[in-house]
């Protein structure tokens, strides 16, 4: 019975995994098919982190991005998840609404923002400008042009623009850790609060001292696999590039992408690029993880 | 107390409403006439909805087909998944073996290595197996295991099985494989369709692999489908939105289906048991 995932464990990442090392310290010429390799060591990790100015866009773009994306996808999500987590009717009518985003994320969902995010005919500038219209009858008392001469983003057609309109992207779709959030929150023993609220406990107390120690477990896995995910973006980058961005959405996978299967087919670097993506995650997620003893709380535990 | 249920009610509706605002957004945009589309100032309201949109849409590219592909890759991948995550899990949550945990550790561990770190040994394996070029890349991964979450998942779930029920089949002469087909995989109904529908959820939307490793446009998914459309000369939006959202409307099928058991599945509404 365990033998597919045997096969798979085998085929899928152990063999991969070393094929992967194994090539990253080899030169592999597709043209040449059997000759083709030949070892260079650590040539590629050297060119990568000293010669290589796109490495550094591509990694410093995912991690601007991730370092925004991950934490307000959090915080999103926990605030979300206490609204729904309230005794309110039809809350499975809103639940199901505030997660389908999530199932929806995809090719179809990035078209459809990037037509949202269009500076001239889409909505979300059309808001900004309404609420630059709403506000000028008071700028006008301080400056003379009032909201005239402000500016409107151009989102997915500026450099600057275009990591925002990303990061907005992606918190739309904060509906899978937002359950496993209200999942905690459920298992939360109701005892605990009743007993805090006849002790005289008000409502920030009660949720600093018993609901947040219990969903920490939510928190760590959530931020973790939230890094994991921003990390690994790519649609949106590989979709909605253009040149007025000047390589503001130039992620790492895409990057990856582009060295391994886009002329001239540089296998072996890709290779070598993977495992540096690989460290930097280790990086990322290892300090939470070996701190997690001092900050995650299990029930069982106590 | 009243009060706060309202404000409660008014946060949900607003939250609620401006999730669907891109959905909307492009419903309404997909409805109007080409000069309606590139209209200034933009607005959500449609005088007269043009129906004949998605027609026109769905005949430039051979969208059918495009979606057909994706639901035979979608199938296919399902049946896969739910049935070997399901059999490593049980494994996981039952067998008395040596190396339990090891096993168990490794799905954990796999959980978080990104598969982009494995994009190019894994194109050159297939390669090797001349597989690039057809649907087995992106079929047969998930008759291996079925993913790591999934594993785990059906492992919280079997553990949750009493034993007395296996021991019960088995005294009436019940083999292995009749007591996991008949008795527990039943038994397990919410992980089975959480499994089920996460999985064609995936699928439906992969984009990375198919561009890897399909190029004859006839075979394309809908997501690969979408970008061809997309990067097409002379795509006006009010069609691209049509087409986008046929191809959403599978997933909120699927999703208004197992609604309900997916919130179990995944732990939101307790389990009965």
């Amino acid at each position: 019975m365990l033998l597919p995932w045997v096969i798979g464990l085998f085929l899928l990442t152990l063999i991969p995994l070393m094929a992967s090392l194994v090539l990253s310290i080899t030169r592999v010429d597709p043209q040449r098919q059997g000759h083709g390799v030949s070892w260079i060591g650590t040539e590629h990790f050297h060119r990568a982190l000293t010669n290589d100015t796109a490495f550094y866009t591509a990694l410093s773009n995912s991690l601007f991005f991730t370092l925004l994306a991950a934490p307000l996808g959090l915080g999103t999500s926990l605030a979300v998840a206490l609204l729904l987590h309230q005794p309110v009717r039809g809350a499975p009518i809103f639940r199901a609404l505030v997660y389908l985003p999530h199932l929806l994320g995809g090719v179809a969902t990035i078209v459809i923002w990037s037509w949202t995010f269009n500076p001239q005919f889409g909505w979300i500038n059309q808001a900004i400008r309404l609420a630059y219209a709403a506000m000028d009858p008071i700028v006008r008392v301080f400056t003379e042009n009032g909201t005239s001469d402000w500016l409107l983003p151009r989102w997915l057609y500026s450099p600057g623009g275009c990591k925002p309109a990303a990061i907005i992207m992606s918190a739309w779709t904060f509906g899978a850790s937002m359950l496993i959030f209200l999942a905690a929150l459920h298992r939360v023993p109701n005892v605990l609060h009743d007993a805090a609220q006849l002790d005289g406990a008000g409502a920030w107390q009660r949720f600093r001292r018993i609901t947040l120690p219990h969903i920490t477990p939510a928190i760590l896995f959530n931020l973790t696999f939230g890094i994991i995910f921003s990390m690994q973006s790519f649609n949106e980058a590989y979709l909605l590039q253009n040149r007025q961005q000047n390589d503001g959405l130039l992620f790492y996978v895409l990057y990856l992408y582009r060295t391994a299967f886009e002329p001239p087919y540089q296998l072996g670097y890709a290779c070598a690029l993977a495992w540096i993506f690989l460290a930097v995650l280790l990086i990322l997620i290892l300090p939470l993880l070996l701190s997690a003893r001092k900050w995650v709380y299990y029930a069982s535990e106590k | 107390m009243t009060l706060r249920r309202t404000i409660v009610y008014l946060l949900l509706i607003t939250l609620s409403a401006a999730m669907m605002t891109p959905i909307f957004w492009a419903f309404a945009s997909s409805l109007k006439p080409l000069d309606e589309v590139y209209a200034f100032p933009p607005s959500f309201l449609v005088d007269d909805p043009q129906w004949s949109n998605y027609g026109d849409a769905l005949t430039r590219l051979p969208v059918a087909r495009f979606l057909l592909n994706s639901l035979l890759i979608s199938a296919a991948s399902v049946v896969g998944a739910v049935l070997t995550a399901s059999m490593t899990g049980y494994v996981l949550a039952r067998a008395r073996f040596r190396g339990r945990s090891l096993c168990f550790f490794l799905v954990i561990i796999s959980m978080l290595i990104p598969a982009q770190v494995l994009l190019v040994p894994r194109f050159l394996i297939y390669d090797l197996l001349g597989w690039v070029d057809t649907y087995k890349p992106l079929i047969v991964p998930a008759w291996l295991g079925g993913g790591a979450f999934n594993i785990f998942l059906f492992r919280q779930f079997f553990r949750t099985v009493p034993p007395e029920l296996e021991d019960a089949a088995r005294l009436d002469g019940a083999t292995p494989w009749q007591t996991y087909w008949h008795i527990l995989l039943p038994a397990v109904r919410p992980a089975t369709i959480t499994a089920a529908l996460l999985s064609f959820v995936y699928h439906w939307q992969e984009f990375l692999d198919p561009l890897i490793y399909l190029s004859d446009f006839q075979t394309y998914p809908i997501s690969l489908g979408l970008r061809m459309y997309q990067s097409m000369a002379g795509t006006w939006a009010n069609q691209l939105m049509a087409v986008s959202l046929v191809a959403l409307i599978p997933v909120v099928i699927v999703f208004i289906l197992c609604q309900r058991h997916l919130m179990r599945g995944l732990g939101v509404v307790e389990t009965r048991s």
